[in-house]
């Protein structure tokens, strides 16, 4: 079977955030483009499947500008898919969930996809929209905030845990359906130097972003628009709580909770 | 089109806390049309009184003990659709989150999740705010109409004070072709191992350890924090990693989001991959020894020393000063 992984590219953590010229979204001078955290994970929960489920491989998608969408697929070659698909973002269009969920659509809908995999929200704008709104587009299940996802050969399904309020809902998932991980590895396989050098190499097929344009123009209509980007004000470091013995921190602590902050249960 | 929507999340004998702040927030976004509750499944509309809706819808049917988020959002979709609200507000939960973004696609409306501020904005758009890369920074959109879905952050809003008279209640029949969308598939549910505080996400209170405990056992000292405050308990990815709690306590870039009022850190050092999950909480308190920890920078508060005396003095000065009895209870109904 075919397993789609959708990887997105992110700022680096590090990145030190800026508004751009017109206030109303990220500088992206400098910056640099990443995998997001949970489709490190989407990309390991694939190649841990692939390895248990005989004849099965791998396709990474990622949607936006080609240089940026092609960085991240390439790292995913590298970590072992099998193949890659970048989805070039028209000029102009705009960035939003529901845009990007029928840009993606397109891709998987030229192929027989048994399983989606996507990470449960990128780490810059945080919607976690894009698994759920391409699940309805596909007409199909989806499943967020996955965990310890796993092939069940026995009954052909995917058992699964999903993080919700509480505990985990243990769950049986059968194919087709899209799965959104909230699973983080606390060692994901990293990449070897000769198949990153490979990578480079590697086809990646495109869809062309005169092709993307019609595939996005109705939903374009409901996309949301920019206003603004900020920063918080800075903090301006803590405020230091002087004290001679424990019971003096403690005692001033809970003073400031309850007169200062207000916090205080 | 005025008026909104507000799902009502059933949990064990009433609704989540997330719904009360939906339905809240519907009031802001009605722009003087009526607030409309749905609540899914069995279990009749008790869960619903005391919550200030104008008018309640149930629907009941079969597998609605526990819908998908496809379900759901047919069900939101179709109840919207016949009473021509212009919004749908939904719980912020985990899963309240999956079913925006099917409802965006089914209802062709424009969407949003974690928002924080909504205001109504001009020809019938809305104006939201809502904090993106961790809390490091935050975006105003504007939604554009006529319809809207969108999540609110958890404890973003508060929640409503209770209606007086119960809403008047109608039941709505499910849409065509209910039968063939996909359904749940749950198995079973495992309460988070030790949770006997609040949920990590919905407390209004987090108190944190790290490496800085030392041992699995010392860890205790911020479980008894916690219990003095009725907060929840989290762990930097150094406490998960080692074992000593499992990982639905990690909170961070990797772990869990939080935004409770007060958060407090014992013996993090402030990685950035830990503070991205913590930075948007109102009000952070730091407990340290090394005075130059990056925790410091994102604090407002902070307490240089070592905490192995001065946690369990706070745990004490705070059970003195909410009248609870001197001592954690570490057992009994917590
Ligand atoms: C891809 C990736 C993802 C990650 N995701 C996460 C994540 O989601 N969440 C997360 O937390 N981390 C994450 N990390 C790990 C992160 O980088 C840090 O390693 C981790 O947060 C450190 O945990 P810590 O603060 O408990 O430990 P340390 O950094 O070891 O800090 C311990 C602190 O305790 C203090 N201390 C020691 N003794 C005492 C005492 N007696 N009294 C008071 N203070 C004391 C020390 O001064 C120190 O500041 C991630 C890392 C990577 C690479
Ligand atoms: N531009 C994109 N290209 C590929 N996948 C994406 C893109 N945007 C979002 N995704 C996927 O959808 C998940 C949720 O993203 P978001 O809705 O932006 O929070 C991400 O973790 C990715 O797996």
């Amino acid at each position: 079977m075919e397993i789609a992984v959708l990887v997105k590219p992110v700022p680096d953590a590090e990145t030190r955030l800026r508004p751009d010229a017109g206030g109303s979204g990220l500088d992206p001078e400098g910056v640099k483009w990443v995998l997001a955290g949970y489709d490190e994970s989407a990309v390991e929960q694939a190649l841990l499947l692939k390895e248990s489920i005989p004849g099965t491989s791998v396709r990474a998608i990622s949607y936006g500008p080609l240089a940026r969408a092609e960085e991240v697929l390439r790292f995913a070659i590298a970590l072992g898919c099998d193949a890659a698909t970048s989805v070039e973002q028209p000029a102009g269009a705009p960035d939003d969930p529901l845009v990007t969920a029928a840009a993606l659509h397109l891709a998987l809908s030229k192929r027989a996809v048994a399983l989606v995999l996507c990470g449960k929200q990128a780490g810059d704008d945080e919607t976690g929209l894009v698994g759920p709104a391409l699940a309805e587009m596909l007409g199909i299940a989806e499943y967020g905030v996955a965990v310890n996802v796993r092939w069940d050969a026995a009954s052909s399904a995917l058992t699964l845990q999903q993080s919700v309020e509480g505990g985990l809902v243990r769950v049986r998932a059968s194919l087709p359906a899209v799965v959104a991980l909230q699973q983080a590895w606390n060692d994901p396989r990293t990449a070897k130097l000769p198949n990153i050098l490979k990578s480079r190499k590697a086809a990646i097929e495109r869809m062309p972003a005169s092709e993307v344009s019609s595939a996005i123009a109705t939903v374009q209509a409901l996309a949301a628009r920019r206003l603004a980007f900020r920063l918080p004000p800075p903090r301006t470091g803590a405020k230091m709580i002087e004290y001679k013995s424990p019971e003096e921190a403690a005692e001033r602590l809970v003073r400031i909770l309850r007169e200062e902050a207000k916090v205080f249960p | 089109m005025t008026g909104a929507l507000a799902l009502l999340e059933r949990t064990a004998g009433g609704v989540t806390s997330a719904s009360r702040e939906a339905v809240g927030v519907a009031r802001t976004v009605a722009d003087g049309g009526a607030v409309v509750g749905l609540l899914v499944g069995p279990g009749g509309t008790g869960p619903a009184s005391g919550i200030p809706v104008d008018r309640l819808f149930t629907v009941e049917g079969p597998g609605l003990t526990d819908p998908s988020t496809a379900q759901y959002a047919a069900l939101l979709s179709h109840a919207a659709t016949q009473l021509g609200v212009a919004r749908i507000v939904v719980p912020g939960t985990a899963r309240g989150r999956d079913v925006v973004g099917r409802l965006a696609v089914r209802w062709a409306a424009s969407a949003a999740t974690g928002v924080t501020d909504v205001t109504l904005g001009e020809g019938g758009s809305l104006r939201i705010t809502r904090p993106v890369f961790g809390g490091r920074a935050s975006e105003t959109l504007e939604l554009p109409g006529p319809r809207q879905v969108f999540a609110p952050k958890p404890h973003a809003f508060s929640e409503p004070s209770a209606a007086a008279a119960p809403a008047p209640s109608e039941t709505i029949a499910l849409p065509d072709g209910f039968d063939k969308l996909p359904t749940r598939g749950a198995e079973g549910f495992e309460p988070t191992a030790g949770s006997k505080g609040p949920e990590l996400g919905e407390a209004s209170i987090v108190v944190s350890g790290g490496r800085g405990l030392r041992t699995p056992e010392s860890f205790r000292l911020v479980e008894d924090l916690a219990e003095s405050l009725g907060a929840a308990v989290g762990a930097s990815r150094a406490v998960t990693d080692a074992g000593w709690r499992p990982s639905s306590y990690q909170v961070g870039q990797t772990g869990r989001s939080v935004s409770p009022q007060l958060y407090i850190a014992v013996g993090i050092s402030g990685a950035i991959q830990h503070i991205v999950g913590m930075v948007s909480a109102r009000v952070i308190v730091a407990i340290n020894s090394d005075p130059q920890a990056p925790i410091f920078k994102v604090a407002d508060y902070g307490v240089v020393g070592d905490l192995f005396p001065i946690v369990p003095a706070l745990t004490k000065e705070i059970r003195k000063q909410r009248g609870l009895p001197a001592g954690p209870t570490g057992s009994g109904p917590g």
